[in-house]
């Protein structure tokens, strides 16, 4: 694997992902097969794959901010979700995309197959409607819509029955792993496509973040579930399961807190984990050697701290001071010594694994409190791109080195 | 069942001891068998309020938009009313659909917590001059038992703080803390001698007093405390553990639930007001995580107190009134919430004086603006008393200020009334 | 003003000389106000065709007028000396007596602390008010005329703790909005909080009106002097520059819109008049911690304080007339106290304007104020009579007002004779409620807090009374009201005695003398716990909860 060198980070592109539904913004990124190809879906269960020109002749990042076209059109639509979508994962050789979505079902893509058809897309209608106001009008209406070729999927995953919230991919590319808001977990056979085995938390908790190990035997589940009521509040879970068999194999949130009970739902039980886990750990990796779980705190929270974990003993390593306002999604490095978060704080962060120092930041504090932060993030395969997306409405692209 | 009339023949001893005065409260026992008949066949209609506290979302709840830039994440499911659709994490409630009117248009005044809470538990906005009471007062007013144990306005983790208003101390609510309990020092610490060697003479000291005070504020005082020392006798019936473990399926395992089965029990010893609130629904964050998490156990009990009322042939004359102070924004903000409301929301009527099946009212294509039939606070609670059969035009005074039940010039909305 | 009958016009005049020499000359010919207050509320009687009730007994007026002036019931003797006291000015004697009590000082403070304060602070930094309450305690102590009292808490000098006054901007944490809610309200009985999110509907008041006041206080910054006692010190500093920012109204606003700002201006007034900046002036960055701010080119909030307190504000003097009045008397003659609006007339119109120039012309004297309601015939009304109203409109029977918690608490400590129990020093760690928990006593007693009425105690109020720790009140030590009854040999009648006029600070009835006697008689001697029951029920009954 190649190393990752967090210098020099430099933002090339700014791709526009807008939709004029409220709340429908990008949710999930991935790269395909190359630093170049990238594919993005929203909350509406939009999924758009682009092609980018080679990083030295993007346009300026002001263009590509303000200039409708400046940044390069999507290439392709990937239609088939009815409901958002969650998370996207890539086979190592790129060339099989993978989607989890709120409308309960997984679905897999041939990136290279021959288009279906075509479809209008129209990403940027907030640069247009901007330009549309300086001429007196409401929203832009006049402009053509962009066409895309139009991709169906090859499969079709079921077997959820609530919105999936997680998915993790092994890094050989064989073992999927994908959980919903009933608490299931599933682990699937890529190639076989089928179920090899599945398993449920507590029945009021949601799956919010699954991982694997590099072999796919091994997974690290993250239940939470938001308050039923202040005096009702489901007990978040951290586990270690044996992928074959779904077998429990460490209780990592009671090894913080070895009196937890996770059948206690009042306010007080709360406090024993509140600080610890936040509202959730959304945000979940392991590393490439299979010794480490990162756990990002997610939801709308003050910290955001991204805790490393042993996976062995559970243990506590370090905390990384992380994303105020909540971590939204962690990434180990594939040389493992950098762990790489996004945020609420509109912010990317780059910390050494060793000692936990901030070594880069990316983006900066938009200023206010809370202001389209960045929902997920991708490292490309040869760890020199980075792809973000945040909530505003835009993919952003760097570069390192 | 409490046996009221029992223990009312064993305190009556006590009474008497007490210089023959008639106690406050307690006049119908000495008033003949007519009134002790009036009583064993309560006919007056009771209220459960079923409060979401911070302001529900309606695009989540009860007026879904499909493919509306306004829709937001769910999607709506099919109920047993042909036609009406509702949110998708309300499935139980569609199958009790016609038992429900839902109001789709309803058009308040107060889009902040503090003031939508006094609003939507008075139908007042809040103002310096006068302190309105709460629905619940004015319903255990009209509709409570002048002779009872138990106090006919009871909260189950209330945030409304209006409380009798101007009704005075006799009308204030009875609050239950969030898991059921009681308010501390509802358990008698003194022995049953003691106690009444003390009543004997608080009774007498009382009465001399009054005798010649005849300010209201005593004889408030003297009231408040009868209905103290009743309490003591019905303790009991806020115990709900034996009866949750036949109910916790169709309530739902959930702490709401267990307050919904409460108030079901309360109601069926004759209390006439139950508040039942769910907190958190102010999602100016994640507005669709909350709503995914807040809805189900809520609407789970919703059904299960419609459901269990029916069976006990109580829902004929129980109102179960289902709202917030506010409702959501149709524009979702750059936290994933959607923020305060008031334009354009939602609320659900059901039970007693309530015609069930059928939604009332209309908002726009997006939920921006009500397209038909706007229902304004002052309406919603005229056609809540009249639905009890209490004239929303009866006036309290507030000083020498007449103040009718529901502000003047408030409409009953004379469709969403029958059975 | 005429009917005032020649005895009381020869028994006056020597204090009405003294007053007025003392005070204006131009008030050389007018009567003494309890007079013009006797007159104007006798006319209104006639005019409503009312007939008020009688003159107070001495044991009421000592038991009233203790609690409203120094807040507790008197005690066992000074009730027997009281009663038996021949002189025919004993009540004037007694009223002066009582403004002189440090308890006088000690009661005013803790009426304001929760006035200015309400029982929850808006920010937790006002939680502990130590350094405020005895600020608050000096003046009145020294009899701050009231004008200057509020200028200094508005102008707002010192720190929160070593002075105090600060704390009262400090908890509204710079937001000016409330600031000017709350200022306005609270001191000129004028509410302007429907316009701040869009005009009045039934008052002048625009939304330009609300942001032209917000504008005095806008500047304000809260800085950290420090910490002592485990306390944030805090200080208000002002800058030079800034303004409030007004968007409109509320429903028309959209996200991204930015305001225009609004320039100070006094309420029916004029804009306030500011010096320009000096040439190449700098803002102050940020105000550096542990010093004294810097102050600013012009303050804006001395301004509003020096406004707000002019004898000729058109709404000051009448705000405070109104509020003391109905401190003393129950209602506002403008009822609520702090609404002054033209929708809200006062049941008394001439007389609330005649308290307010008489408050002006006496220099805002709260002693003297109170003295003159308290002599007044209409305070000293009893309050026995038909009238079911507990705040009468037209004043024609004495108001029953709850006992707030801290007067509770302390006159439960003094019937009982509490003090007996402690060791020295034990009080004053063991809190203002001792030895009941502080939290109950607020929970149960602690509304409403303003010392005019609006009785809401229900049920749970009882349920403490029977049931929570009261009985910790009723202390056995020597010299305690519980060890005097039983170790006495005296007559049951003489012990009846000193049971009721400690508790209720009057002797029992004949009815009350039997009934008590019939029910110690139960047992051969006296039975403690009987004389524990006797306690209990003369220290929870209407006539201890109520000062009638």
């Amino acid at each position: 694997m190649p190393d990752f060198t967090p210098q020099n980070p430099k933002q090339v592109w700014q791709l526009p992902f807008q939709n004029r539904n409220e709340g429908a913004w990008p949710m999930a990124v991935a790269f395909l097969g190359s630093d170049r190809r990238i594919a993005a879906g929203d909350r509406d269960g939009r999924l758009l794959v682009w092609d980018l020109a080679e990083p030295g002749d993007a346009p300026s990042l002001e263009q590509q901010q303000k200039t409708p076209g400046a940044a390069p059109a999507p290439k392709q639509s990937l239609v088939g979700h009815t409901n958002g979508i969650s998370r996207l994962a890539t086979t190592p050789d790129g060339t099989i995309l993978v989607s989890a979505s709120f409308d309960r079902t997984i679905r897999m893509w041939d990136a290279a197959a021959a288009p279906s058809g075509s479809v209008d897309v129209i990403v940027d209608h907030e640069l247009r409607d901007a330009i549309a106001k300086k001429s007196g009008k409401k929203t832009d209406d006049a402009t053509p819509a962009t066409k895309v070729e139009s991709l169906t999927s090859t499969h079709t995953l079921e077997g959820h029955k609530d919105w999936i919230d997680s998915l993790s991919l092994s890094a050989d590319g064989r073992c999927l792993l994908t959980g919903d808001q009933s608490s299931l977990v599933i682990a699937w056979d890529v190639a076989a496509r089928k179920e090899r085995s599945r398993w449920s938390g507590h029945p009021w908790n949601w799956v919010v973040a699954t991982a694997l190990t590099a072999d796919g035997e091994t997974a690290v589940i993250s239940e939470y579930r938001y308050k039923r009521d202040d005096f009702d509040i489901p007990c978040p879970a951290l586990k270690r399961f044996h992928v074959a068999d779904g077998a429990e194999q460490l209780d990592l949130l009671k090894v913080q807190f070895p009196k937890l009970n996770p059948k206690e739902n009042t306010y007080g039980s709360a406090q024993v984990w509140r600080k610890f886990v936040a509202n959730g750990l959304v945000a979940l990796d392991i590393s490439p050697d299979g010794k480490l779980v990162a756990a990002g705190q997610g939801g709308e929270t003050d910290t955001g701290h991204v805790h490393l974990l042993e996976m062995e003993t559970g243990k506590l390593v370090r905390t990384i001071s992380g994303h105020q306002y909540g971590a939204t999604d962690v990434k180990f490095t594939a040389d493992g010594k950098f762990v790489i978060s996004a945020g609420r704080d509109t912010v990317i962060r780059i910390c050494q694994v060793d000692d936990g120092k901030e070594v880069a930041q990316l983006g900066k504090p938009r200023g206010g409190q809370f202001k389209d932060w960045i929902s997920a993030i991708a490292l490309s395969p040869d760890q020199r791109t980075l792809a973000a997306t945040d909530i505003g409405g835009w993919v952003h692209i760097w570069t390192f080195g | 069942m409490i046996d009221h009339l029992s223990r009312r023949t064993l305190l009556k001893g006590t009474l008497a001891t007490s210089a023959g005065g008639v106690v406050m409260n307690w006049g119908d026992l000495f008033h003949g068998p007519a009134s002790v008949a009036a009583e064993a066949s309560p006919t007056k209609k009771r209220c459960i309020l079923l409060w979401m506290n911070g302001g529900a979302s309606q695009f989540e709840t009860l007026d879904l938009k499909p493919g509306a830039r306004t829709g937001g994440t769910f999607r709506p499911i099919s109920t047993n009313v042909a036609g009406a659709q509702i949110c998708e994490l309300m499935p139980k409630i569609a199958q009790q659909m016609d038992k429900l009117a839902v109001i789709r248009s309803m058009r308040t005044s107060e889009v902040d917590h503090p003031g939508g809470i006094y609003l939507m538990h008075t139908g007042y906005r809040p103002t310096a001059n006068v302190r309105f009471p709460e629905f619940g007062a004015i319903i255990a007013k009209y509709n409570g038992r002048e002779a009872t144990d138990l106090p006919n306005f009871i909260k189950v983790f209330s945030q409304a703080d209006a409380g009798a208003g101007f009704l005075g101390p006799k009308y204030q609510p009875f609050g239950i803390g969030p898991e059921g309990s009681l308010p501390p020092f509802s358990a008698s610490s003194q022995s049953p001698e003691v106690e009444s060697r003390r009543y004997q003479l608080r009774s007498f000291l009382e009465e001399t007093y009054g005798k010649v005070h005849r300010a209201e504020t005593s004889k408030m005082h003297r009231e408040a405390y009868e209905a103290s020392r009743r309490l003591q006798g019905v303790r009991k019936v806020f115990d709900i553990d034996t009866e949750w473990a036949k109910h916790s399926e169709l309530y739902g395992d959930s702490v709401f639930g267990r307050r919904c089965l409460l108030a079901r029990r309360l109601i069926e010893e004759g209390v006439s007001f139950v508040e039942v609130s769910q907190s958190s629904y102010d999602s100016h964050a994640d507005n669709a995580v909350w709503h995914k998490a807040l809805v189900p156990p809520m609407e789970h009990a919703w059904a299960g107190l419609l459901v269990d009322l029916h069976q006990r042939g109580m829902l004929d004359s129980t109102l179960v009134v289902w709202m917030g102070e506010i409702g959501r924004t149709p524009n979702i903000n750059n936290r994933a919430g959607r923020d305060h409301y008031v334009r354009s929301w939602s609320t659900a009527l059901a039970g007693g004086g309530i015609k069930g099946g059928q939604v009332y009212g209309e908002s726009d294509a997006t939920g921006v603006d009500v397209k038909d039939n706007p229902v304004t606070e002052g309406d919603f609670f005229a056609t809540i008393y009249s639905a009890l059969g209490i004239d929303p035009k009866k006036e309290n005074f507030a000083g020498v200020r007449p103040i009718p039940l529901a502000p003047f010039g408030s409409k009953v909305v004379a469709e969403l009334l029958g059975s | 003003m005429t009917h005032r009958s020649d005895d009381r016009r020869l028994t006056r005049w020597p204090f009405a000389a003294l007053v007025v020499l003392s005070f204006a000359q131009s008030a050389w010919a007018a009567p003494p106000l309890q007079d013009v207050i006797d007159n104007e509320v006798h006319a209104a009687w006639q005019r409503e065709k009312i007939t008020p009730s009688a003159p107070s007994s001495d044991a009421e007026f000592l038991r009233r007028v203790s609690l409203d002036i120094v807040g507790v019931i008197p005690n066992y003797d000074e009730t027997v000396a009281f009663l038996a006291d021949p002189s025919p000015d004993k009540r004037r004697q007694l009223i002066d007596r009582l403004l002189d009590d440090p308890r006088y000082a000690k009661h005013m403070a803790e009426l304001w602390d929760v006035l200015l304060f309400t029982r929850n602070p808006p920010g937790s930094e006002a939680d502990k008010r130590e350094g405020l309450q005895n600020w608050l305690r000096q003046r009145f102590a020294e009899n701050t005329p009231y004008d200057k009292l509020v200028r200094e808490l508005l102008k707002a000098e010192g720190n929160s703790i070593e002075q105090g006054p600060p704390l009262y901007f400090v908890q509204y944490r710079q937001r000016p909005e409330d600031m000017t809610e709350a200022v306005t309200q609270t001191f000129l009985g004028v509410q302007l909080q429907c316009a701040r999110c869009h005009n009045h509907p039934f008052e002048p008041w625009t939304q330009q009106d609300f942001y032209g006041m917000a504008a005095f206080l806008a500047r304000l910054q809260i800085v950290s002097a420090g910490k002592a006692e485990n306390q944030n010190k805090l200080m208000v500093a002002e800058k030079s520059t800034g303004d409030i920012l007004f968007t409109g109204s509320v429903k028309d606003d959209k996200p991204g819109k930015k305001g225009d700002p609004v320039a100070p201006k006094f309420l029916i007034g004029d804009p306030l008049v500011e010096p320009p900046l000096p040439e190449g002036f700098k803002e102050v960055a940020k105000f550096e911690e542990n010093k004294p701010p810097q102050p600013p080119v012009f303050s804006r909030k001395d301004q509003l304080a020096e406004w707000i307190t002019r004898a000729d504000n058109p709404y000051f003097a009448r705000a405070t007339a109104n509020r003391l009045w109905a401190q003393f008397l129950g209602r506002g003659l403008a009822h609520p106290v702090d609404n002054l609006s033209d929708a809200n007339k006062p049941s008394h119109p001439e007389l609330l304007a005649t308290l307010a120039r008489e408050l002006v012309e006496h220099q805002f004297d709260l002693k003297w104020f109170i003295r003159e309601l308290c002599n007044s015939q209409t305070y000293q009304l009893s309050s026995a009579g038909p009238e079911s109203d507990p705040l009468p409109r037209w004043f024609q029977q004495a108001r029953v007002r709850p006992l707030s918690a801290e007067e509770l608490i302390d006159s439960w400590q003094v019937a009982t004779g509490f003090e007996s129990s402690l060791k020295p020093d034990a009080k004053k760690k063991d809190g203002r409620f001792s030895p009941i928990d502080g939290g109950y006593m607020i929970r149960f007693f602690g509304q409403p807090n303003t010392g005019t009425g609006d009785f809401q105690g229900g049920l749970h109020e009882h349920l403490f009374l029977s049931n929570g720790p009261v009985s910790q009140l009723i202390v056995s030590s020597p010299g305690s009201l519980f060890d005097s009854i039983l170790k006495s040999t005296a007559p049951w009648n003489e012990r009846l005695e000193r049971l009721f006029v400690s508790l209720l600070s009057r002797a029992p009835t004949d009815e009350e003398r039997q009934k008590f006697s019939e029910f110690f008689s139960a047992d051969e001697k006296m039975n403690p716990d009987r004389l524990r029951d006797a306690i209990w029920a003369l220290m929870t009954c209407s006539e201890f909860r109520f000062n009638h």
